[in-house]
């Protein structure tokens, strides 16, 4: 019914339409840009068969901080594509390229306390646990959940199977520039309010 | 200030100064600082790069790089002035330049990894693969590994592109892409077999991927553009997709992938507990049912296609998935599928109505699945026009479970596309109004108003959702591209100020956009992220070369879609400037197009010196971004036209017909071009006599014209255009011919006879050029309209008769009645029958539009008022809270 597939430049349009029209927290294209030229391998969309873009997930590595994690930055999945497992698919898309491709230890994310559907999504489908309470979060005032999920990816790697040497010496020029080069950067990243 | 300072130095702190100015937007003052300086020294480098650094924070990189390549003539070697120049360049696509600047920056910081690499992107983008892996090579050891394979591939070097790739494998993170080079390399080699394996596996990594499965059609030789096949290669594809949804295959593909695979199923118990949670999060999700069930739909026919539908629609309808119709949709374009999903879906419904269970089977349905089964029904009778029974339908599942807001967002377009603007709007509030933490029914409903063109409502509603406070700038900031709707609305109702400075407001969105990439030049260096990088850089260009190297035909469409809303963005903003210059004459005041807050109606931007100038500025950006879309030349010709330039007039109209010679419009401007040159004077001065013999040499050319005259031609036209959808027999038909061929002019008996067939819209176009060549024959042009059929559609199994005439032109046709015929008569008596056909549509004024006040409409509408109370009441508690604007609501509510 619906494609799940790596997002490429030609994406980021319909991406910023499918955000504004389902979520209160938008961004600039700049920021989009920014995910994409840094990242490419964790932004997904869900695409139908009309090839409309009914979904996506925006996707980031914090690069500064002492655990090499990912954070999702915003989820979204239009109304009317729900109960097709999208948001579940586009979340695991993410989340093992974060793991395989960046060896990331854990992703973290931010919903709104009061949006059940969303938290309820993360804790009891994805697996992601409460990790903290930030107060007045949102612009609106309301606070977040900080909710956080390990990634056991490495328990996978050194099976064999062609992929030996899954290297952790070699994606670290992947991190060494991190930060500092265009403002896009700098605007914080609002939540992950899902609908 | 800098008086006592010695003149080198003064001429510095005036540069500081300058910049400083240009930061507190002053830029006046700051350019003339700089230019003071530069009369002071003009071998200043510092000045000239600062001269540079003004114009390119005011956007004007061509200016800029001027003021760059003359920092560098004095300065040659000066790598920040270089650095800023390469980034523009890049910017600016000067590919040549960028490699030449590349190179000079390589030379002189050749211990620089970012230079080496920068050079190679440099010649990459210059369609100089070759060279860019040279230089990669000359500076091998810390390079990004995924890059060269790419790259190579796009030099033709495949096998090569392949031992590179496979030797570098260990080091290749991103396993993902490496395994779709891979396959894309096996592809292109032709070692399909190795490729189809690969497919598989990349399939058993992400089953929704439908390219995957696209790769794998074409590995097994089965693939087709319009899902054409064979007899034969449909069961050949019916058996790949039946293998492909057998399970076992798939999770064995998917052991290995994730390394947790044994032969002889030996694990540790480490594996074996990790393969619980692989399969228990497997569990969760649907796997190949929805792709492997869905694909085969469309190259299935007659019964097998109906066996295959009913196997994958009635698991979906017991879910209640609300996309089921949209993704069954692109099947109503395949012939004799409608019909046959019609008869399906109606006996799903009745014996789901009768048994509460599917025919066939013993177990009960939930009761939900009927509502779904209405709620697809009402979304098949909407497609096919069948407005009546859609609302009938949607109505019973509204009634069945008043608390789906679904059912109410689908009543909501189905009333839009009868016609019934703002009863749609209304439902969709109503919508709205259920769930008021849901951004999406938000957005619909703002969505409705404005094509209701309740601007006002619509911006209160969508600013519900905008940080508090600067609202309006907040919707603009992000971009938000709500403004082209409300843009055309302001155009709808004739504000042609307001809406012009949405449609500039949109367009500036796009510049910005494309702005934005300017910090991305020196990041991506940095960053290493190429491949992306260099995508990005290919997608605002459009030659064709670059077209091919991009992936599938699906994401040219996209490509065209976007382009397509940005070309009509700007054609509207376009059209706003012809009409204002045939409307008010322009007073020469200032040009203002900067739109500010001293202008809120966008009064001062419809004063514009020269619109047509203007529109001409548009006209070439739309030559440039969409040359194969007939509106573009459409436009052509009429700005042309109005600009009395002939020959430019002609080139438009030459791309018409040569994209689609029967196109109305097409059929209209060639009439109207040659006849305005018909009534033109005799040539006097050079130029007209030039134009003129170019002309004479053309004409002939125009098949559709050759020998005869205007009149003639306007006549074969309408004679061509008979039987578009319901074909006269054959023996008719040659009759007609051989009559039409022996009398010139048909008699108008036979001429009524013509015309019992063809598309309204064509006739339309002929009837108008009737009254633009002979105006005496305007009874004529009516008569032509008035004794037009609305052809029932053949089909079968219908409930009720589909016919072909759509109400878009209905209402053109009405138009064109009232303001180029100027026949009010004739324009109310097409009303009273278009209000039959179109009982739902307030334009006609139909008996069950909300434009009558006894209208089925308004009578529901009393009824929903009560009821709105019981199905918004619990959940919009919370939501209210949630959002802290209750009182903004109350006043929205209608």
């Amino acid at each position: 019914m619906v494609c799940i597939r790596k997002a490429t430049i030609d994406d980021l349009l319909a991406m910023q339409t499918c955000n504004l029209f389902c979520l209160p927290e938008n961004y600039q294209m700049k920021y989009y840009l920014y995910h994409i030229l840094s990242w490419p391998q964790l932004l997904y969309v869900a695409e139908d068969y009309n090839g409309k873009i009914v979904g996506y997930v925006l996707a980031k590595m914090e690069e500064e901080s002492t655990e090499c994690h990912g954070h999702i930055t915003s989820l979204a999945v239009l109304r009317t594509h729900r109960k097709l497992g999208l948001a579940t698919k586009l979340m695991s898309a993410a989340q093992n390229a974060m793991e395989q491709v960046f060896g990331a230890e854990y992703v973290s994310l931010h919903v709104r306390k009061s949006n059940r559907a969303a938290f309820n999504l993360y804790t009891e489908t994805l697996g992601y646990k409460i990790h903290d309470v930030e107060a007045k979060y949102y612009a609106d005032g309301e606070d977040a959940y900080d909710m956080r999920k390990q990634l056991k990816g490495k328990q996978y790697h050194g099976h064999g199977h062609g992929h030996g040497g899954h290297g952790h010496g070699h994606h670290h020029h992947h991190h060494e520039h991190g930060g500092g080069c265009c403002s896009g950067e700098r605007v914080e990243p609002k939540g992950t309010g899902k609908k | 200030m800098g008086a006592s300072l010695p003149p080198k130095e003064a001429n510095l702190f005036k540069l500081i100064v300058g910049l400083t100015l240009n930061c507190m937007d002053r830029k006046t003052e700051a350019y003339e600082l700089v230019r003071q300086g530069l009369k002071n020294d003009l071998k200043s480098h510092v000045c000239w790069h600062v001269y540079g650094l003004l114009y390119r924070s005011d956007r004007e990189y061509r200016e800029a790089i001027k003021c760059y390549r003359n920092a560098l003539r004095i300065d040659p070697e000066n790598i920040e002035i270089l650095r800023d120049l390469s980034l523009l360049q890049a910017q600016m696509r000067d590919l040549a330049g960028f490699v030449e600047t590349r190179q000079k920056l390589l030379s002189l910081k050749p211990n620089h990894r970012m230079n080496w690499i920068g050079f190679s992107v440099a010649h990459h983008l210059n369609s100089n693969a070759s060279k860019a892996v040279e230089i990669l090579e000359a500076y091998e050891g810390t390079l990004e590994d995924d890059y060269p394979p790419d790259n190579e591939q796009e030099c033709g070097f495949l096998e090569r592109a392949l031992e590179e790739l496979h030797k570098k494998e260990f080091k290749i993170v991103d396993k993902l892409v490496y395994k779709e080079q891979e396959v894309s390399l096996l592809v292109k080699l032709g070692r399909l077999e190795e490729a189809e394996k690969l497919y598989q596996a990349l399939l058993s990594m992400n089953p929704d991927n439908y390219r995957y499965y696209e790769g794998l059609q074409k590995c097994v030789g089965l693939y087709s553009e319009n899902d054409q096949f064979s007899a034969d290669e449909i069961d050949q594809l019916e058996a790949l997709y039946k293998s492909l949804g057998q399970q076992q295959k798939y999770y064995e593909g998917l052991q290995k992938c994730v390394g947790l695979y044994s032969e002889n199923d030996q694990f540790s118990a480490d594996e074996i507990d990790q393969l619980e949670a692989l399969y228990k999060s497997l569990g969760q999700q649907q796997k190949w049912s929805s792709a492997v069930k869905r694909i085969p739909l469309d190259f299935l026919q007659g019964n097998r296609f109906r066996e295959a539908a009913e196997n994958y629609i009635r698991p979906l309808l017991t879910k209640g998935v609300p996309s089921l119709f949209s993704d069954l949709s692109p099947l109503y374009d395949h012939p004799g599928k409608a019909d046959i999903l019609e008869q399906l879906i109606l006996e799903l419904e009745h014996s789901l109505r009768t048994t509460g269970q599917y025919p066939g089977r013993t177990e009960k349905e939930p009761p939900s699945t009927l509502m779904w089964a209405l709620f697809l029904l009402a979304q098949h009778y909407d497609r096919r026009g069948q407005y009546d029974i859609s609302l009938s339908k949607i109505d019973e599942a509204i009634e069945h479970t008043p608390t789906v807001i679904d059912l109410y967002s689908v009543k909501s377009r189905i009333l839009k596309h009868a016609g019934d603007l703002a009863a749609a709007a209304a439902l969709a509030d109503e919508a709205r109004c259920m769930d008021l933490a849901d951004r999406y029914i938000n957005s619909d409903c703002v969505k409705r108003m404005l094509q209701a063109d309740q601007v006002a409502l619509a911006e209160k509603t969508a600013v519900l959702f905008t940080k508090e406070g600067e609202q309006h700038n907040n919707l603009h900031d992000m971009q938000c591209m709500y403004e082209l709707a409300s843009g055309e609305s302001y155009f709808r109702q004739g504000d042609l100020g307001r809406a012009l400075k949405k449609f500039l407001s949109v367009e500036k969105h796009y510049a910005d956009i494309t702005e934005d990439q300017f910090d991305f030049h020196s990041y991506c260096l940095r960053k290493m992220t190429l491949r992306t990088y260099v995508e990005m850089l290919r997608f605002q260009d459009h030659e064709d070369d670059e077209m091919s190297k991009l992936p599938p035909s699906q994401k040219k469409k996209m490509r065209q879609k976007q382009r397509k809303a940005e070309a009509r963005a700007k054609k509207e903003a376009e059209e706003k400037h012809e009409e204002s210059s045939v409307g008010a004459a322009s007073k020469s005041g200032k040009r203002h197009v900067k739109p500010v807050d001293p202008d809120p109606n966008g009064e001062k931007l419809l004063q514009v010196e020269d619109p047509l100038l203007e529109a001409t500025k548009y006209l070439k950006l739309l030559q440039k971004n969409s040359p194969n879309s007939l509106e573009t030349h459409l436009l052509s010709f009429e700005l042309n036209m109005r600009k009395q330039r002939i020959l430019l007039a002609f080139q438009a109209l030459k791309q018409l017909l040569r994209l689609d010679a029967e196109h109305p419009d097409s059929h209209r401007s060639l009439i109207k071009f040659f006849h305005k040159v018909g009534s033109m004077a005799a040539p006097v001065t050079d130029t007209e006599k030039l134009i003129w013999s170019v002309l004479e040499a053309e004409r002939p050319t125009i098949s559709q014209l050759h020998e005869k005259s205007l009149i003639e031609g306007n006549r074969t036209f309408l004679e061509q255009h008979k039987g578009h959808s319901q074909p006269l027999p054959n023996v008719q038909y040659e009759n007609l011919n051989i009559c039409s061929i022996v009398m010139t002019p048909p008699h108008p008996t036979l001429l009524f006879f013509f015309l019992l067939a063809d598309s309204l819209m064509h006739r339309a176009a002929v009837a108008e050029m009737l009254y633009v060549l002979e105006p005496d024959k305007k009874p004529e042009a009516i008569k032509l309209i008035e004794e037009s059929t609305n052809n029932i559609v053949p089909k079968n199994g219908a409930l009720g008769p589909v016919r072909e005439w759509k109400l878009k032109d209905c209402i053109a046709v009405h138009k064109f009645l009232g303001t180029v015929l100027v026949d009010n008569e004739a324009a109310l008596r097409w009303k009273v029958r278009c209000a039959e056909y179109f009982p739902f549509s307030t334009y006609f004024e139909g008996s069950l539009s909300s434009a009558v006040p006894n209208s089925a409409y308004n009578r529901i509408c009393k009824r929903s008022e009560n009821g709105s109370a019981n199905h918004s009441g619990g959940e919009t508690g919370d939501s209210l809270a949630s959002n802290g604007k209750l009182e903004t609501f109350k006043d929205l509510t209608i």
